[in-house]
C-alpha cells in the first residue's frame, strides 16, 4: 500500500494536537467529580465551565445556553424527544426533512410509533429545502421544525436563516443539526434563527464522545436522561470532564481556522472537481453549485460499481466513503440521493470524498492518479 | 463431479454475500449438479480467491485472466436472489462444464 491519504472527514476527523493537550490536562489533573465540593471537583468544574464558555463563543450564544451531550445523536435526540414530549401526542406536530440525520430521521419515526405527528420535506434535485415548503407544512399544532444546516452526504447548505425567520413568524421552535457546519461556517444562533442547535466534537477535530446542544435561555425540554442536576437538569450523570475539554479545544481551534479554511478547501474542491471531470463525461457532481459546503464533494462515476471503487481505492490507501448502505436483505440506496430524485444508476454509483484541514493538493493529485487508474476497471 | 468449486465474491455486504453463496448451492443442487460453493469478501481480504472453476461474482473485483476461469457476474443477485437471467447464466456454465 502507498503513502495513507484520508478523505472521510464527514465520518470523523483526526484529534488536532491542541485538543489532545487539553484533554491530557484534563486527564491528568482535572479528576475530581464536578458536582464535590472540594477543590478537586472545583478543577473540574472551572474546566466545564471555561469549556462552555469557549464552545458559546464559537456560535454566539450564552454559556448557560449550552447542554454537554454524548454526541450529535443524543443532542438530536433531545431537542426532537425533549420538546414533543412536553405535550401529548394529538398535541404536537414535527416538521422535518427526508435528507435528514438518522439521528433525527429514527428519532422522528418514534416519535410518530408514539402518536405524534410528523411531515417530511422534500429536497429539490440539488438536495434543498424550500423554505416555502416549511411555511405551507406549518400547523397550529407544530411545535418544532428541524432542518440540517449542512447535509452530510452532499454538502447542500439549507436555507437555515430564511426557515428560521419563519418559524419566528409562526412562534414555532426551530432546531438544526449544525455538525456539518460547525468547521466551516462563523455560526451566531441569533443571526441564524435558531432556538436549538446540535454539534458534536468528533467532526471538529475533537473527541468521539461529545456534543452539545444549544438550548436558547427560554426554551423548555424534557431530559432524556435523569438522576442528578448536571447540565442545568437536561441530561444527568457525572459530566465527560476530558471529553468537554476537548470540545472547547475543537471549538476554539476550528473558530480560529474557519474562515481560511472555508476559502482553502473550496479551491481544493473546485480543483478535484476540475480533476475527476476531465477523467470522462460520465462523472457528475452531486448537489448545489452554488449553496454548497465547501469540503464535502459527492460524485457519481456512471457505468463504474461504487463499492469496488471504493475497495480499490482503500487498497491504493485511499479511504472515501460510499453512497450506499448494505443491510442484510440488500443494498440500500441513500436516502439522501433517493430523496433528491436521482437515477438509480448514479445513486449506485456515488462515492463521497470529504476534505479536512490536514487535506493538500498533493493529496488530491494522488486521489486524481489513483482514480483514473482504477476507474476502468470498476466498471460494471 | 463433485469436486467442482464454485466461488462466490462479494464485498461489504457480508450477509448478502453468504445469503447468495447458499442460494447458489442449493439452486445448483437442486438442478443436479452438487458443487463446492465458497465466498469470498474482497471488503475483508482483498486477494486473489481461492483455486475455482467457475467465479460468480456480485461486484467487478476480477478479470478471468487472472482467475484462469470463467468469470460471472451476479450483481442482479443483490437484489433479487431468483434474478431467472443470471441464474439461466450460471446453471449454462456449470452444465456445460459438467458436460466437458
Amino acid at each position: 500500500m502507498s503513502s495513507q491519504i484520508y478523505l472521510d472527514y464527514c465520518a470523523t476527523t483526526p484529534i488536532h494536537s491542541s485538543v489532545r493537550e487539553s484533554m491530557l490536562r484534563a486527564l491528568d489533573v482535572s479528576f475530581g467529580n464536578p458536582s464535590s465540593m472540594h477543590w478537586a471537583g472545583a478543577d473540574s468544574k472551572q474546566l466545564i465551565k471555561q469549556a462552555r464558555a469557549d464552545v458559546a463563543n464559537g456560535i454566539g450564544c450564552l454559556p448557560e445556553e449550552i447542554t454537554f451531550t454524548s454526541g450529535a445523536t443524543e443532542a438530536d435526540n433531545l431537542a426532537l424527544f425533549g420538546m414533543l414530549r412536553l405535550f401529548l401526542p394529538n398535541q404536537a406536530h414535527l416538521i422535518t426533512s427526508s435528507i435528514e440525520h438518522h439521528a433525527i430521521l429514527h428519532a422522528a419515526q418514534r416519535l410518530e410509533r408514539d402518536g405524534y405527528s410528523a411531515t417530511y420535506l422534500p429536497v429539490d434535485e440539488h438536495g434543498l429545502v424550500n423554505p416555502e415548503d416549511v411555511r405551507r407544512a406549518i400547523r397550529p399544532e407544530t411545535k418544532l421544525i428541524s432542518i440540517m444546516y449542512v447535509n452530510n452526504e452532499v454538502g447542500s447548505i439549507q436555507p437555515i436563516q430564511e426557515i428560521g425567520k419563519i418559524a419566528r413568524e409562526h412562534h414555532v421552535r426551530f432546531h438544526t443539526d449544525a455538525v456539518q457546519a460547525m468547521g466551516l461556517f462563523n455560526i451566531d444562533v441569533d443571526d441564524l434563527n435558531v432556538d436549538l442547535l446540535s454539534l458534536s466534537a468528533h467532526k471538529i477535530y475533537g473527541p468521539k464522545g461529545i456534543g452539545a446542544l444549544f438550548v436558547r435561555a427560554g426554551t423548555e425540554l424534557t431530559p432524556m436522561i435523569v438522576g442528578g442536576p448536571q447540565e442545568h437538569s437536561l441530561r444527568a450523570g457525572t459530566e465527560n470532564v476530558p471529553g468537554i475539554a476537548g470540545l472547547g479545544a475543537a471549538m476554539n481551534l476550528v473558530r480560529q481556522h474557519r474562515t481560511d479554511e472555508r476559502v482553502r478547501l473550496l479551491g481544493l474542491r473546485k480543483y478535484l472537481i476540475a480533476g475527476l471531470q476531465a477523467i470522462g463525461p460520465a462523472v457528475i457532481v452531486n448537489g448545489s453549485e452554488e449553496h454548497i459546503a465547501p469540503h464535502v464533494l459527492s460524485m457519481s462515476f456512471i457505468g463504474a460499481d461504487a463499492e469496488m471503487m471504493l475497495i480499490r481505492l482503500n487498497g491504493e490507501g485511499i479511504a472515501a466513503s460510499l453512497g450506499s448502505a448494505c443491510n442484510s436483505k440488500s443494498i440500500e440506496p441513500s436516502h439522501v440521493l433517493t430523496a433528491m430524485k436521482l437515477p438509480q444508476e448514479q445513486i449506485e454509483s456515488t462515492l463521497r470524498f470529504s476534505l479536512g484541514m490536514p487535506t493538500t493538493k498533493d493529496e488530491i493529485d494522488t486521489l486524481l492518479d489513483v482514480i483514473t487508474r482504477v476507474l476502468p476497471r470498476v466498471t460494471v | 463431479m463433485t469436486n467442482y468449486r464454485v466461488c462466490v465474491i462479494g464485498g461489504w455486504c457480508g450477509n448478502r454475500l453468504y445469503m447468495v453463496a447458499e442460494h447458489i448451492s442449493e439452486v445448483l443442487e437442486k438442478a443436479g449438479y452438487p458443487c463446492q460453493v465458497k465466498s469470498h469478501s474482497v471488503w475483508e481480504n482483498y486477494s486473489q480467491p481461492p483455486v475455482s472453476n467457475l467465479i460468480l461474482q456480485l461486484l467487478p473485483a476480477f478479470t478471468e485472466s487472472e482467475t484462469g476461469c470463467p468469470v460471472i457476474t451476479i450483481r442482479p443477485l443483490l437484489v433479487d436472489l431468483d434474478h431467472a437471467v443470471t441464474i439461466e447464466k450460471v446453471l449454462k456454465q456449470v452444465q456445460a462444464d459438467y458436460i466437458a
